[in-house]
């Protein structure tokens, strides 16, 4: 198991013109179907993603913990992810910096339909989201959420704050904090120390 | 994470848009991809070939890119009009790893929309992807001048991650370069194109008129 994640950080670093390409694939649905119909498709391959991953059950909680931070879980196929209390998980860098990086790099500034986009689904889904990929990782971690079962329940994620990598942040609305934090079973402070060097916080939790 | 979203795009638009839609849509992605990335000018082929190797040329977003200096391409009157060039690893290839990995296989829209491609535009596609990445390469070399002279990007060989191979005799034909050796170059490399200046009158175009 170790020598194949040795293998596979070598072999599977993404290329930067598919990441480029990618993004250049969406602004061109943009600019047929608007905000509303890029949302869409941005919703609609995440939930696509999360259909073709395998379905997981754990007999514990500390287990599906466990599994979240050492990469094993579907939850955090895409991302790595700490732990700072039984549901408050920390996602440590974006999983699209690579590409957000590549495309300033080599293309410039992000057109602004990356941002309306975002609008568009905090408006009507979740008031979570920055930018594009924000979507697709927020819609992915709740619908990849329906695949597991721990200790025979089915759990939840919702979506505390989320950090831009221009360091942008975007925080639930006031009416939502208090709940999403005290589940979390941190402080509004704690939660502000981890967004200075993280990219998100979200909480995963059982349902009733 | 960027690039398996990709993936699930595509079969996501096959269903929605069609095959045939979902190309047009690449192509319009490598077209853009190219516009986006400006123009460069270069003195003579040594300095571009220098910055190819110091991967500052569009094409470097590619990955590493040889420049094959060896195997220059001459017009009629034996002047060196162009150069074969070959990437070391196709860039779709971690992609398709990453896939393996955290999914567990390509969606079959994959193969559909080249095959599909390879039906109706040219039959050179090892995989969805190509289709990108043959029109931003026609289109950057347009976009790039050598002593003034824009470029031309002609597609050689592609080897896909199976192992299956597409070459594209036509233009071996153009240039002049002899099949099996060009097949040898795919042991090394992941695809091999060629470069000349637009408007060189190539020994294999002459012959045939």
């Amino acid at each position: 198991m170790i020598q194949r994640k040795i293998e596979r950080k070598e072999d599977l670093l993404d290329n930067p013109m598919v990441d480029i390409a990618t993004y250049l694939f969406l602004e061109d649905i943009a600019d047929k179907q608007g905000a509303a119909g890029m949302n869409n498709y941005l919703m609609s391959l995440a939930y696509s993603l999360a259909r073709s991953m395998p379905e997981e059950e754990y007999t514990d909680w500390d287990s599906f913990v466990e599994a979240i931070v050492k990469g094993e879980s579907i939850l955090s196929a895409f991302e790595k992810v700490n732990a700072v209390s039984k549901y408050c998980m920390v996602t440590v860098e974006s999983p699209f910096l690579r590409g957000w990086k590549e495309y300033t790099k080599r293309i410039g500034e992000f057109p602004k339909i990356h941002k309306d986009v975002a609008e568009y689904y905090n408006s009507r889904t979740t008031p979570t989201a920055i930018e594009t990929g924000d979507i697709i990782i927020q819609t992915y971690r709740k619908a990849a959420a329906e695949k597991i079962t721990v200790e025979g329940k089915k759990v939840n994620v919702a979506h505390i704050a989320t950090v831009s990598p221009d360091g942008s942040k975007k925080i639930a609305p006031e009416e939502w904090l208090p709940i999403l934090l005290e589940k979390a079973n941190i402080t509004r402070t704690q939660m502000n120390m981890i967004l200075r060097n993280n990219a998100g916080v979200w909480i995963v939790y059982p349902t009733q | 994470m960027l690039d398996i979203a990709l993936v699930s795009l595509i079969q996501d638009m096959s269903e929605k848009a069609g095959v045939e839609g979902t190309i047009q849509y690449w192509i319009r992605v490598g077209e853009n991809l190219a516009k986006r990335m400006g123009k460069e000018a270069y003195m003579g082929w040594p300095s571009f070939n220098v910055a190819l190797r110091e991967g500052r040329t569009a094409f470097s977003i590619e990955g590493n890119v040889a420049a094959l200096t060896d195997l220059a391409i001459t017009d009629v009157d034996g002047d060196v009009v162009g150069y074969i060039y070959a990437l070391e690893k196709c860039v779709f290839e971690p992609t398709i790893l990453r896939v393996r990995y955290s999914v567990g296989q390509l969606p079959r829209a994959d193969k559909q929309i080249a095959d599909e491609y390879n039906i109706t535009y040219r039959n050179i596609a090892v995989c969805n992807f190509c289709i990108i990445h043959v029109k931003f390469r026609e289109e950057v070399a347009k976009n790039i001048t050598i002593a003034g002279q824009p470029l031309e990007a002609l597609h050689l060989a592609n080897r896909g991650f199976t192992g299956d191979t597409k070459i594209d005799e036509e233009n071996l034909n153009k240039i002049g370069i002899n099949k099996e050796y060009v097949r040898s170059l795919l042991r090394n490399y992941a695809c091999v194109f060629a470069l000349v200046m637009k408007g060189a009158r190539l020994k294999g175009e002459v012959s045939e008129e």
